[in-house]
């Protein structure tokens, strides 16, 4: 209620008004329903991969605890709506909630989510530093405290045709020893070509804005070498001045431009799964994307059970390099935290604890109702675990990509951030489409930032900084496991 | 004394839409004058005068949306009566089995607009969906991109699905307003040997006009507001090519979490909308009891 | 020409109604596969187990039937009133009703979520029912007048003689006679409430969110499930169109808004 303490004329002449609703409340006599049963959890999430292995596994939480789960899955933007309605209105929602890493730092400051500290620390059977400190440090802390759990960790691997490339005696490394010019080189070569009784496009894009085309571009713009911001988050002091419009960055641009040339058109318009899935059509040669692909593209549509025509044909590797720069690989997922206005923040951490468990996540991992839909493991031990990478081969590779994932970087979780990636996606998209050069882009975006960043009183930063770094996150585990 | 009966019946619906529409106005008008962006701070942050409004403007993305968004209401609203009406004139004319064929005929509209959004998007699917395959394969050229991943085409594609859900609505109120026409007018226009077209134009028309009016009316406000159908099809895309004013206020308040600035957009929307309406209402409705 | 209409208008529903039971392999294959082996698979994860979408379609049949039972006690006087009274003003306040729907809906989400809240009502179907009000009593009290205008007055006048009251006339006498104004009425009240998904987005919580809402929660970041958001959709479409078809008789009547008085 503080909250609303400079609001006080509007909330009374809203209560006034009120009255006549509340007297047909009485009158009508509807029960709560939100608060009847007292055992009862509520979850809200994201409806990705996890959530069908949770909603799978959930019997085992309740027999565990005795506490009982409604889960409820919502799309990001749904989620994000009914959240922010939950919290303005100061009414409880959902006990545990999933917190994209860009809502972090505002829903952690507004005290909509409670820290995760104290919990880890009074609870010493967690294994908190099985965790990956990179994903950690991406995803789950902000200003030195831990705000949630990861409960599904990508990170930015290639996906390629295996046999295609074989057939034309492309050698792809597995180690990463490779450059983006050579990863374009690869993918004109193959693009056009007749095989497998169809026509290969060299590579396949997301274009679509705001958020599909840049979390695909931001990987190659990190990779070489450009920043959003002077000085943000691993810095002593801030500073939001945009680094956008800078050479490295438009060199990035260009390589990207020149990309969509070898991809599909309509990919102007895909998100994420819609690039994912173009792959596991097998028309594609070679492109890079969420390492959740790894077993998405195997299937032939989102949990359908049934494998892809790539499904036992496809390389995954890690990302090329630019020449003289230090790979930075993109780090997102999901996270669960704790509703900063639940009434029950112990049975809360409960779930939490259970669900991003090395048990429960491997046994997501096991979870076969749609085939094997689940690899997105934010703790190490998980691996090198012999029955995981039975069915996921691939991890060990995923594992080197997570470590050298920086999501911080890559996206930084600047306050604003969805504002400008809503700028810098239709941007982006323009640029894509030749509505706009890759120069007039970047400045434009460039000037944008300005603007929303002065607008909302972030240049000149006057509020305290943090010197967020990956080795005070390292720090933090060690204190609190 | 004037008499109370009336204002007893109508005051109770009419303080309950009162309270309902006022106190999101009323919130919309203050804090479009705080700075308030739920990304920085839960609560307002201080009063900033027209600095939201300022900010809206700038760089056209409200303008530009606002062209989207007439440009959709106008040509939809027009396309959808013109062929509603056509529809009707075929339905008067009591073919066989025409009455299964109304009765069906208002499925579409009696969907909700999300799952409509769904369904165009299945079919739009550049991937395999039904319409591209129609389309080129009785030789219509499609844009490489697919139909809402082109900025020529995306608007339009966004548009059909509208006006395939709602040119039914308009063929059914139409048709129930030719049905109304007293058959007495009809013969005597008959007898007086009046060509068809005339007798459209100038008898049919004229007795259904304030149907007509109110359907043009509800559907403009209507289509003036979409968003659950772009936030499905396209949001926004490509480029700004699909963004209404509906979505622009949708990605200001509920995707940037600007309170403020949505708030000003409200604001703006509703003087706008509320120019238009006088304007219809002073013209259009001018000669009405 | 009616073959060419239905294709058109009905084909596109029948299309989406075989996704829900289409094998994915075959939902974007073109040409199109029309023979297939129908499978279960969605219904019976969106239904039955774990069945997220069974308590969605309960809570979609109580918002919108309530709703409906809402709207008349408020939408009925008005249009009475507005019919038989020559009261000043009158066309503005008709025009007023139907100006209250240009209010753009994703606007007031927010708001209404503090309002609902600080009455104590946020995520009861009591609040999203109230708040459908907004988009069903404008409509409603344009139609049921068109309907009111119908009834002869000469009816009431021979009541009014016998001592009858405005109450027992519009009750008893009025009523009766609208009974297609009521049922088309509220045929519509009950579209609009059950179509509407942006109210109950941001304002229902689990155990009130309705079924439209619920396609949403196939839509995912990673992957779209189809088949899951067809059943969905298609359970959602049923209620309403099994409403429009059992009353078809009614529609056409309905819909004049008093256009041509017969």
């Amino acid at each position: 209620m503080a909250n609303f303490a400079n609001f006080t004329p509007t909330r009374r002449g809203l209560l006034k008004g009120g009255t006549a609703l509340a007297g047909a409340a009485a009158l009508g006599g509807m029960p709560r329903v939100a608060s009847a049963q007292e055992k009862t959890l509520r979850v809200l999430l994201a409806g990705d991969p996890f959530y069908y292995a949770i909603e799978g596994l959930k019997d085992e939480f309740t027999k565990e605890t005795g506490i009982k789960l409604e889960i409820e899955a919502i799309s990001l933007e749904a989620l994000q709506a009914r959240l922010t309605s939950s919290f303005v209105s100061n009414e409880p929602d959902a006990d545990v909630i999933s917190v994209d890493q860009m809502w972090l730092g505002q829903y952690l400051g507004s005290k909509w989510i409670k820290p995760l500290d104290d919990f880890i620390k009074a609870d010493k059977d967690m294994d908190f530093s099985d965790f990956i400190p990179e994903v950690l440090y991406s995803m789950n802390t902000w200003r030195g405290q831990v705000g949630t759990l990861p409960v599904a960790s990508y990170a930015q691997m290639v996906f390629y045709r295996k046999d295609l490339m074989e057939s034309k005696g492309i050698k792809i490394p597995e180690d990463g020893s490779w450059t983006w010019d050579e990863y374009a080189e690869i993918i004109k070569q193959v693009n056009g070509a007749d095989f497998d009784s169809q026509k290969i496009v060299g590579t396949v894009l997301a274009g679509q804005q705001p958020a599909p085309i840049v979390h695909m571009y931001t990987q190659l713009q990190a990779s070489k070498g450009a920043r959003w911001f002077k000085a943000f988050p691993a810095a002593p002091t801030w500073d939001f001045e945009p680094t956008i419009d800078s050479p490295e960055n438009l060199d990035a641009l260009k390589a990207f431009v020149d990309l969509y040339k070898y991809a599909p058109p309509e990919s102007i318009n895909y998100n994420w799964f819609d690039a994912g899935m173009r792959f596991a059509k097998g028309d594609i040669g070679m492109f890079y994307w969420w390492t959740a692909y790894s077993y998405l593209c195997k299937k032939d549509g989102y949990m359908s059970g049934k494998d892809s025509v790539v499904a036992d044909k496809m390389g995954i590797v890690p990302l090329p390099k630019q020449p003289g720069k230090d790979q930075v690989v993109s780090l997102g997922g999901h996270s669960l935290g704790i509703a900063g206005n639940t009434q029950k923040p112990d049975e809360s951490w409960q779930f939490i604890k259970w669900a991003t468990s090395a048990k429960t996540q491997k046994a997501m991992g096991l979870f076969n109702k749609f085939g094997f839909q689940f690899s997105d493991f934010g703790r190490k031990s998980l691996y090198s675990d012999p029955d995981l990478l039975k069915i996921y081969p691939y991890l060990p590779g995923q594992l080197v990509a997570l470590q050298s994932g920086n999501g911080k970087i890559v996206r930084p979780p600047a306050p604003v951030y969805t504002t400008l990636e809503g700028i810098y996606g239709l941007n982006l998209n323009n640029a894509l489409s030749g509505a706009m050069s890759p120069e007039d882009c970047l400045k434009q975006t460039s000037s944008y930032f300005t603007n929303i960043l002065k607008g909302n009183f972030l240049i000149p930063f006057s509020q305290p900084s943090f010197d967020d770094t990956l080795d005070a996150t390292k720090a933090l585990i060690k204190s609190l496991s | 004394m004037p008499n109370y009966v009336p204002w007893l019946l109508i005051s109770p619906s009419i303080i309950l839409l009162l309270t309902l529409i006022a106190f999101p106005l009323l919130f919309a008008l203050k804090n479009s004058f705080y700075f308030w962006n739920l990304q920085m701070g839960p609560t307002p942050m201080g009063f900033v005068g027209f600095d939201n409004y300022k900010m809206a403007l700038q760089g056209g993305f409200f303008l530009g949306a606002l062209w989207n968004t007439v440009l959709m209401t106008v040509v939809g609203t027009a396309v959808e009566f013109m062929l509603g009406l056509m529809i009707a004139l075929l339905l008067a004319r009591q073919l066989k089995g025409m009455n299964v064929a109304r009765a069906l005929l208002i499925m579409p509209t009696t969907i909700a607009p999300i799952v409509v959004g769904f369904l165009f998007r299945y079919m739009y699917d550049p991937g395999g969906g039904l319409i591209p395959w129609l389309l080129t394969s009785v030789g219509i050229p499609i844009p490489a991109q697919g139909l809402l991943g082109s900025s020529s085409t995306a608007l339009w594609a966004v548009l059909f699905a509208d006006i395939w859900q709602w040119t039914p609505f308009f063929a059914i109120v139409l048709y129930a307003g030719l049905l109304s026409i007293p058959d007495d007018i009809i013969e005597a226009a008959r007898l007086d040997r009046t060509p068809p077209l005339a007798m459209l134009w100038h008898i049919k028309m004229p007795l259904i006009k304030k149907t007509a009016l109110i359907v043009v009316m509800l559907r403009f406000m209507q289509l003036f507001n979409t968003f659950d159908l772009i936030v499905v099809l396209t949001k926004g895309g490509p480029g700004a090519s699909t963004r209404t004013l509906g979505y622009t206020l949708y990605q200001a308040g509920l995707v940037d979490f600007n309170i403020g600035l949505s708030s000003a957009m409200t604001w703006m929307m509703v003087i706008i909308v509320n120019a238009i309406i006088g304007l219809f209402v002073f013209f259009a409705f001018r000669d009405w009891d | 020409m009616v073959i060419v209409l239905m294709l058109v208008f009905i084909g596109p529903i029948v299309w989406f109604v075989l996704l829900a039971i289409r094998p994915t392999a075959t939902a974007f294959t073109m040409p199109p596969v029309l023979v297939f082996e129908p499978t279960w698979d969605a219904i019976r994860y969106t239904f039955l187990d774990p069945g997220n979408n069974r308590p969605q379609l309960f809570n979609s049949v109580i918002i919108a039937a309530g709703a409906v039972l809402l709207n008349l006690p408020f939408s009925f006087p008005a249009a009475y009133a507005l019919s038989r009274y020559k009261i000043r003003g009158r066309k503005n306040i008709m025009l007023w009703y139907l100006g209250l729907l240009m209010a753009p809906p994703v606007a007031f989400l927010i708001p209404y979520s503090i309002l609902a809240s600080s009455v104590g009502l946020k995520g009861t179907y009591f609040s999203m029912i109230l708040i459908c009000q907004t988009l069903t009593i404008p409509f409603s009290v344009w139609l049921m007048r068109s309907f009111i205008d119908e009834v002869p007055v000469e009816i009431e006048e021979a009541a009014r003689v016998d001592g009858a009251s405005t109450a027992a006339i519009m009750l008893r006498i009025v009523l009766p006679l609208v009974r297609p104004g009521i049922i088309v009425t509220s045929m519509f009240a009950f579209v609009f409430s059950w179509n509407n998904a942006a109210f109950p987005l941001v304002l229902a919580n689990r155990s009130t969110t309705t079924l439209p809402v619920g396609t949403l929660q196939y839509f995912g970041t990673a992957g779209v499930t189809w088949g899951f958001i067809a059943v969905a959709a298609v359970a959602a479409m049923i209620p309403p169109m099994l409403i429009f078809l059992a009353l078809d008789r009614y529609v056409v009547r309905g819909l004049t808004f008093g256009s041509v008085k017969g």
